[in-house]
């Protein structure tokens, strides 16, 4: 800023020291003397009163041209001097109040000065040497007055009493001040275009320009402050900085402040603080200031070198490095002794400022590794600088401790959010005296954080600014990251390091680390975001090229997904729009050994790379298994693995049951898995697929290890099992006899009944496995009742059979009984295949592939089954009988305990009471059978006709209404039924008796007598009508 | 810490399972799906200790299922802040290791373990002292200190450290053998 001076000034200066001495006696009334000259012009009079002053003061004032530069010293420092100061001023006060009224006139200079006091004295100070020196003497007495008047004024305001708002009011400029104008000149010749101008008033004082202003901010414009356009043209006139053209612009009143106010923004450049290069090869590069020069506009950064090292030693050699390539050196330490390696000159010395040793190596300093750069203020932006993690632990050496944190800490604290502390926070103090005091925040008000101390004895809170707290955890506290790259986890501090903590995430186990100043406690689980769209972390979703996969992380725009692929492990990144949709459909697949897998069922791997691992079963695709291991740490805990190399943990080897482990349900799915899953299994004769299921795989004649019947021949009748089989010859191993014996194919008959449904059922091929045990073979009639009738029964039929017989103490008399009335039942009219009823019978066999029982009957049957295996016929027939039993094992009475009428049907019981002498006595008294037609008597009630359905263990039997047994079912006591006499012609079940349980037709009463004919032998047998009861017509 | 209190729970029972036990089957079903839990206030149902109370059922509308409400003492087991425990470690990585004591998963950084102890990789990954003399490797049993849990909806999940007087390893099977 350039004042300048109407020329008048000059000229009259010297009239005024003429004056000056006239004046000096009557120094008493320099103000009223003062006032006077003011009446002819305001600027002489003032700098003649002062210089009159000057002179007192100095005692010296016979020649001011002698005196000039010395004087101008002496003055100055007196000047400073408080009483005369003091005196002056209150004289000068008085002159400042009239100058104020008489602005308007033409005192540009106070004019200046009022407007912009503050300005003024920044401004001044830069340009008096230059006006000094390009002043001649005269001048110089003239500024020396300049100054005293300046500084006077300034100091008047300084140290006056506070400038109230109105005075400052009083300060802004208005219409009747000079306006401000703006003129174009020369890019980056504005600071020189502002002192040309004044120059040229100096040169050329009529002028009418009263300054100009070059703003270090402001490229290509200076403000000329002048009263008039022309007055501003005039001055530039000439000026070959400014163009001729240019047009001049009025600046505002209500704007002329605001060119000339000190932008408040300050560029808090402090060592320590992490800055980013602009310009050049570093561009982007996080730096540390580690000096500031605000006088040159210089700072010293530490950046870690982009140096090329084998073209920097061919430049230092000489030789032509090329031209400029594009490529950037990536950042990596200076090392030293590779340099020299490579024939690079180093030099070692002492930095004049800081007498800090550098190696300087072309004219570039480094230390540590690190290169100190000297730059421009200009070509490092200082705001808002993030720098990452990574970046801070490059800059990280060995050595640094955390108070290199807390540097970086500094520029931290610049970027928190609004908000940054809430009440409740635990917070230590990072700086000042009581740094590392912690306590918890109780207030925050702007910048000022209230805290309450942890320690005691200190005062109930105290008051922090915002920036010298920092957040703070302890490990073991549960925290979620707010901000950051690492934004959205959650996880649990481990370990704290300075105000860095290292978390470790609640899902992928990792550690993460991150500032404390990003994370806020939360008792929140999460990965961050665990859903895009409406895929979500774990689904299984089918991809693009129609592979799956298992989402096993996800990022911010796209999902990791473990892919379908068994035997190694393979993760791909795919888009959302990449995925086609999510998997939903349950399916369940077979393990090695063929157990069913489903889902949440634990299995193991028994091979590939995962061998070992265990876990439960997420997902189930295309035979594919995605197990959940939470001890595989990779792929989230997911494991892709084939399900034939896997087991079900708790199933069998061969078998599909899963003791205990599994629910009801699940158990019912193994069993009936079979059915889907065996394919092994080949088919065998439509009757005989039951039963010798695994057997077949021997590779033998599928008819070999069968249990089947003699249909004819001397030994008609006679079970057995097939030990071989030659051509047409059999040698079957007879069940009774313990004897080998040769049969022809054509006279053997499978044991089983034609029941196909049964059958169907039976072929569980449970009982099948061990043939060795007689009783597994109720195991497969206990299925049936599942199936059809019984429901619920079902499970226990899968029961071990043999605790069935370990607790129906009456199994064993079964066989007995068998062998007792060997074709006695197969007489039998029910075994009909279809007819529910015949199942019942089919039962008492349980035993009979032991019994000697002759085959006469099945043969009659007139299945041929030649496939079927000793056992599967023998299960067959049976299957009803254990039913019978079922009530009574523990096992199926802990299963179904509840189910009314469940299983109950005594079939078996009968037979039981029937086999044992001891029970057939007691045979009278339970009579009530399935499938006999009764009469319901209870007390005041009508009589209704019924068929026994069921009889269950306690006695009671469920009985169909109706004569067809179609209606409601109800439970009844026995005592309330009442067996229907059947009548001549009638078919008849026998109720006691030898022969219980057989089916006939009465063909005659005679007295208390019937006359019965079997329906399996045709015998005719006269039994009491008592033991006869009438079967309902199905 | 272990705990033995009383809980109570609704327990629905299928129809089917009516008749002269349903008392046994209501504590079967009740320990069936109890025991091995986990819930965040109490921690894992370690074991139902006995049945005080089986209220009146209610017979739900539309399933046929009864409510009842059933009172039972169990154990549980909750591991806190601060708590020492001794667990054996499952799992060894350069991260730190894997411990469990019972149903509790533990986790002991290896920012957590005693500077001196270096995570050696190999077969059997460990971390070993210097000098060679504690060993922790899979199989071992480590006294730990908790230092912090988590608990979800399955699992208590805690962070534990040995980096204290007194903590380490406890018995080494493996360097036994």
């Amino acid at each position: 800023m350039a004042r300048g001076r109407r020329d008048d000034d000059e000229e009259e200066f010297d009239e005024e020291e003429e004056e000056e001495d006239l004046e000096e006696e009557e120094e008493e009334e320099y103000g009223g003397k003062g006032r006077k000259k003011r009446g002819r012009s305001d600027f002489i009079d003032d700098a003649a009163v002062e210089d009159d002053e000057e002179d007192e003061e100095d005692e010296d004032d016979d020649d001011d041209e002698d005196f000039g530069g010395s004087r101008k010293k002496k003055k100055k420092k007196k000047k400073m001097k408080g009483s005369e100061f003091i005196d002056f001023e209150a004289e000068v006060d008085t002159d400042e109040e009239e100058e104020e009224d008489e602005d308007a006139e033409d005192d540009f200079i106070d004019d200046g000065r009022g407007a912009d006091l503050g300005e003024e004295e920044v401004g001044r100070r830069p340009h008096r040497p230059t006006t000094f020196l390009t002043e001649d003497q005269e001048d110089v007495e003239e500024m020396e007055r300049q100054v005293y008047e300046r500084y006077a004024k300034s100091s008047h305001v300084e140290y006056g009493e506070e400038a109230t708002e109105v005075e400052q009011q009083a300060l802004l400029p208005s219409v009747k001040d000079p306006k401000l104008w703006m003129v174009k000149c020369a890019i980056g010749h504005e600071r020189e275009t502002a002192i040309c101008l004044m120059q040229k008033y100096i040169d050329r004082p009529e002028l009418q320009i009263r300054s100009a202003i070059a703003l270090d901010h402001l490229k290509n414009y200076i403000y000329v402050e002048a009263d008039k356009e022309a007055h501003v043209k005039e001055a530039c006139k000439g000026l070959r900085n400014i163009f001729n053209s240019a047009k001049v612009m009025l600046v505002p009143i209500k704007e002329m402040t605001d060119v000339l106010s000190v932008e408040s923004k300050i560029v808090d450049l402090a060592r320590d603080t992490w800055v980013r290069m602009k310009l050049g090869i570093y561009k982007g590069d996080l730096a540390k200031v580690v000096d500031v020069d605000n006088v040159r506009q210089k700072v010293t950064v530490k950046l870690i070198p982009r140096i090329d090292l084998q073209n920097l030693a061919a430049k230092l050699e000489g030789r032509d490095v090329g031209r400029k390539k594009a490529f950037v050196p990536p950042p990596r330490f200076f090392n030293i002794d590779e340099a020299r390696e490579m024939h690079i000159r180093v030099e070692r010395r002492r930095d004049r400022d800081s007498g800090e040793y550098f190696e300087t190596v072309d004219n570039m300093m480094f230390k540590d590794g690190f290169l100190y750069k000297t730059v421009s203020m200009k070509s490092i932006s200082s705001q808002s600088i993030q720098p990452t993690f990574d970046e801070l632990e490059k800059f990280r050496k060995p050595g640094d401790d955390a108070d290199g944190d807390m540097a970086s800490l500094s520029t931290l604290f610049v970027n928190r959010k609004k908000g940054h502390f809430m009440k409740g926070d635990a917070v230590v103090v990072v700086r000042g005296d009581l740094k590392n005091l912690m306590g918890w925040v109780e207030k925050v008000e702007e910048e000022n954080v209230h805290i309450r101390p942890k320690m005691e004895g200190l005062p109930k809170t105290l008051a922090f600014n915002e920036k010298e707290l920092c957040k703070y955890f302890k490990p073991g506290d549960h925290v979620k990251v707010v901000s950051g790259v690492q934004e959205g986890a959650t996880g649990m501090v481990v370990k704290v390091e300075g105000h860095v903590l290292i978390i470790l995430s609640d899902t992928t186990k990792e550690d993460i680390r991150v500032f404390a100043d990003n994370v806020v406690e939360s008792s929140e689980v999460t990965t961050g975001i665990t859903r895009i769209g409406d895929y979500e972390l774990h689904d299984l979703v089918l991809l693009d090229n129609m592979s799956f996969g298992v989402i096993i992380r996800v990022e911010n725009d796209a999902f990791q997904v473990l892919k379908g692929v068994p035997d190694r492990p393979e993760v791909t990144l795919v888009k959302l729009r990449e995925i086609k949709s999510k998997i939903e459909r349950r399916s369940n697949a077979q393990d090695r050994s063929r157990n069913m897998v489903s889902t949440k069922d634990i299995v193991r791997v028994l091979e590939g790379p995962c061998k070992g691992k265990q876990g439960p079963v997420e997902h189930i695709h295309r035979g594919i298994l995605f197990i959940y291991d939470r001890h595989h740490l990779e792929h989230a805990g997911f494991i892709c693995v084939k399900a034939q190399s896997c087991i079900v943990v708790g199933g069998s080897h061969r078998n599909r049951e899963k003791p205990g482990l599994n629910t009801l349900n699940s158990k019912l799915e193994n069993l009936k898995s079979p059915f889907r899953d065996s394919p092994e299994r080949p088919p065998r004769g439509p009757a005989g697929r039951f039963g010798g299921g695994f057997r077949g795989g021997r590779g033998h004649d599928p008819l070999v290890g069968r249990t089947i019947k003699i249909r004819s021949g001397p030994l008609k009748g006679y079970r057995g099992r097939v030990k071989e089989v030659t051509g047409i010859l059999v040698r079957v191993e007879l069940d009774s006899q313990m004897k080998v014996v040769t049969v022809n194919k054509n006279d053997i008959a499978d044991g089983a009944v034609p029941s196909t449904p049964f059958r169907e059922t039976a072929r569980y091929g449970m009982g099948s496995e061990t043939p060795m045990h007689p009783s597994r073979t109720p195991l497969h009639p206990y299925q049936t009742p599942m199936r059809d009738p019984g429901a619920t029964p079902i499970h226990d039929g899968m029961r071990t059979p043999m605790v069935n017989r370990a607790w129906a103490p009456m199994s064993p008399p079964r066989d007995n009984w068998e062998d007792g009335n060997p074709g006695s039942w197969g007489a039998s009219p029910q075994y009909q295949p279809g007819t529910p009823t015949a199942r019942p019978y089919e039962a008492p066999t349980p035993g009979s592939g032991w019994a000697n029982t002759p085959g006469g009957n099945y043969s009659d049957s007139g299945i041929t089954r030649e496939g079927s295996p000793l056992y599967g016929s023998a299960v067959s027939p049976y299957l009803p009988s254990t039913p019978g039993i079922q009530p009574m094992t523990p096992s199926s009475a802990s299963y179904l305990p509840g189910t009314p009428g469940g299983q109950p049907m005594t079939p078996g019981n009968m037979g039981l009471d029937m086999m044992s002498p001891a029970i057939g006595g007691e045979g009278e008294g339970n009579w009530v059978m399935p499938d006999i037609l009764v009469n319901i008597i209870r007390p005041a009630e009508y009589p209704h006709i019924g068929v026994v359905r069921e009889v269950t263990m306690d006695g009671s039997c469920r009985v169909a209404l109706g004569s067809m047994g179609d209606d409601e079912v109800v439970t009844v006591l026995q005592g309330e039924l009442e067996p229907v006499r059947p009548k001549k012609s009638d078919i008849i079940k026998i109720t006691s008796g030898g022969q219980r349980g057989l089916t006939g037709k009465l063909i005659g009463i005679d007295g208390n007598d019937g006359i019965v004919k079997l329906d399996d032998t045709y015998e005719v047998k006269i039994l009491e009508m008592s033991s006869l009861a009438k079967l309902a017509a199905l | 810490m272990f705990f033995h209190i009383q809980l109570e729970r609704n327990m629905q029972l299928h129809p089917r399972h009516f008749g002269p036990h349903l008392r046994d089957k209501l504590v079967a079903k009740l320990m069936k799906d109890v025991e091995g839990t986990c819930s965040g206030r109490h921690g894992f149902v370690v074991a139902i200790t006995g049945v005080d109370d089986i209220g009146k059922g209610l017979i739900r509308e539309g399933t046929g299922f009864v409510t009842f409400p059933v009172k039972y003492q169990c154990v549980v087991f909750r591991p806190f802040k601060g708590e020492i425990l001794e667990a054996v470690v499952t799992m060894v990585n350069k991260m730190g290791f894997f411990a469990e004591a019972g149903p509790v998963q533990i986790f002991v950084s290896n920012h957590l373990i005693p500077d001196d102890m270096e995570f050696q990789s190999g077969d059997v990954p460990n971390y070993t002292t210097s000098d060679g003399s504690v060993k922790i490797q899979k199989e071992c049993e480590v006294r730990l200190k908790i230092i912090g849990t988590r608990v979800d909806a399955t699992e208590i999940f805690c962070i534990g450290t040995i980096k204290d007087d007194f903590l380490g390893v406890t018995s080494d099977p493996g360097a036994a053998a």
